[in-house]
């Protein structure tokens, strides 16, 4: 955590993505620095994305790096239509790692990571894959999802 | 481009050494540095006492993850006993293992660097229980993986694997046409008595072989060992004094876009800057050059390299390596005649590539000799860092 980057993990904690927001230019970016990428402006300010997201690439990791760390899961690279230049990795949930696809509808999401922070994950929107439920997303951290690192 | 903008042509590669390259060796990266520094130097028809820089990637500190670096520069010099003019301890970036030295050279500050690659990881993944234990090392939210180790992406083919995933999804490529890459480089592999694997490879075993993150899988990942390369770049006036000099036409390392693992803009077009910038600085064309040393720590990053430096269209390497011919030896371009990382094992940042289009060019490669080499293509990475290169054979 840095001076950059300490908002982004307070909201973290409660379930909220924010990303910077030039003031200037009117450009979002992610990861925070403090500065513009488009317009190099600082200082800049923080938005929060509340959308649905759209995985524009995905993995699915089938080798145990780490002990205890439970596979295979789907980590998803997430855009956001209404915040062009933003891209946020995380883990697909709500659905099994080989439903991610380019294009899947997610949700914003944290679970509990590393060191008591808490990641972005995303989950997938129900109506996107087969399953039942319409249910309104968590997007607080899940006790005991993390990767136990 | 003006003849003083050529820089790169005022150096050549003077040698090349190896040390022993194994899944496992019993012997320190020091002394693995030491086999492949002193090769190096005899190889190109030189003293130790003309060594006057010395170059190593990457340098120490933070740079020390398990199977990286091994040996100091400073312990090197002084087992060498040398003087030196000129020393560098991070071979910039990963660009290319020459870039530094031959600016060095160039511009006089020095007139015979030798630089050099040791890995131990083979090593250090025996003693992490077979894993690999890059990236494993602080997954915490800081530094460029903060936002990346957290969610699971632990090892660089988490991180490269989402760029082959959106390249073969615009494309259309498949993993079938991809197996052509592996299975061709083990039949060179097969030619090479240093490569660690010699077996025969096949399509369907390339297929049947397990999944390590989509769609990258076990046949798609280069092999973890212990092994060092060093290579000597010397002035061009020096070429008299030199056993077998090959020449550098031109080199180029471009970092653009957004230099970070997850963010890069368009992941199905990488290292595209660094080929622009390297032919603007040669009349020569993709089709003048007779063999590809290609970056492949996964096999999706040759395929980049194939597209970027414009021998297939964008698009169309999936075409281009399917069935294997063109990219074999006595095909129109044979691709990494060594073996590559894949089956020759992982010396990293392109030494071994370096090494091998080295020997390619002055007919030393034996029985996967490429007849008539006269131009070969080296390439380093292809995503944050890009480093590329063309070496001609020397005319004096």
């Amino acid at each position: 955590m840095t001076e950059e980057t300490e908002p982004f993990w307070a909201a973290a904690r409660e379930g909220r993505l924010l990303v910077e927001h030039c003031p200037a230019c009117g450009a979002d970016s992610f990861p925070p620095y403090g500065a513009c990428r488009v317009c190099r402006s600082r200082p800049v300010e923080f938005v929060e994305i509340t959308e649905r997201g759209r995985v524009y690439s995905f993995t699915v990791n089938h080798q145990r790096w780490l002990p205890g760390l439970e596979v295979p899961y789907a980590i998803v690279l997430v855009e956001f239509p209404g915040h062009p230049g933003v891209r946020v990795a995380g883990r697909l949930r709500g659905c099994p790692p080989q439903a991610a696809a380019i294009g899947l509808e997610v949700e914003v999401g944290f679970e509990p990571g590393p060191g008591g922070f808490a990641v972005p994950s995303f989950v997938a929107v129900p109506s996107a894959i087969a399953g039942p439920g319409s249910a309104a997303v968590d997007r607080t951290p899940e006790a005991g999802a993390g990767a136990g690192a | 481009m003006t003849g003083t903008e050529h820089f790169e042509r005022r150096v050549v590669l003077s040698g090349v050494g190896q040390s022993a390259v194994g899944r496992r060796l019993d012997r320190s990266g020091f002394q693995l540095t030491l086999d492949a520094v002193h090769a190096a130097i005899e190889d190109a028809g030189l003293r130790v006492d003309d060594i006057d820089g010395l170059a190593m990637f990457p340098g120490g500190g933070k740079a020390n993850l398990p199977g990286y670096a091994n040996g100091n520069l400073y312990e090197i010099q002084d087992a060498l006993r040398l003087t030196t003019t000129w020393r560098q301890g991070q071979v910039e970036g990963m660009s290319l293992p020459f870039y530094g030295p031959a600016q060095a050279v160039a511009t006089g500050q020095a007139r015979h660097v030798v630089i050099w690659r040791t890995v131990k990881e083979g090593s250090a993944a025996r003693n992490a229980g077979g894993r690999p234990a890059y990236g494993s090392i602080h997954p915490a939210a800081e530094g460029p993986l903060a936002w990346l180790l957290p969610v699971g992406a632990l090892s660089p083919v988490c991180q490269v694997a989402p760029y082959a995933t959106r390249y073969m999804h615009e494309y259309g490529v498949t993993r079938e046409q991809l197996a052509w890459i592996p299975v061709t480089q083990r039949a060179h592999a097969a030619l090479n008595p240093d490569a660690v694997y010699r077996d025969p490879l096949t399509v369907d075993d390339y297929l049947a072989s397990r999944m390590i993150s989509t769609p990258i899988c076990l046949y798609d990942c280069d092999v973890p060992v212990d092994g060092a390369t060093a290579i000597v770049v010397s002035a061009a006036e020096t070429a008299p004094d030199l056993r077998a000099p090959v020449a550098v036409e031109a080199m180029a390392g471009v970092v653009d876009g957004r230099p970070s693992w997850e963010q890069w803009a368009d992941m199905g077009r990488v290292g595209h800057a660094t080929a622009a910038a390297l032919w603007n600085r040669t009349s020569l064309r993709p089709a003048d050059v007779d063999v590809a040393q290609l970056y492949d720590g996964f096999t999706i990053e040759a395929v980049w390299w194939l597209e970027a430096m414009g021998f297939c269209g964008v698009g169309e390497a999936g075409a281009f390596v399917e069935g294997g011919k063109r990219i074999a030896l006595g095909g129109d371009l044979p691709l990494n005649t060594w073996g590559g990382q894949l089956s020759g094992g992982r010396l990293h940042a392109s030494f071994g590539h370096t090494a091998e289009a080295i020997r390619q060019l002055r007919g030393e490669a034996g029985a996967r000799q490429v007849v008539g080499a006269e131009v070969a293509a080296v390439t380093n990475v292809g995503g944050i860092e890009a480093g590329a290169a063309l070496l001609t054979r020397w005319r004096g």
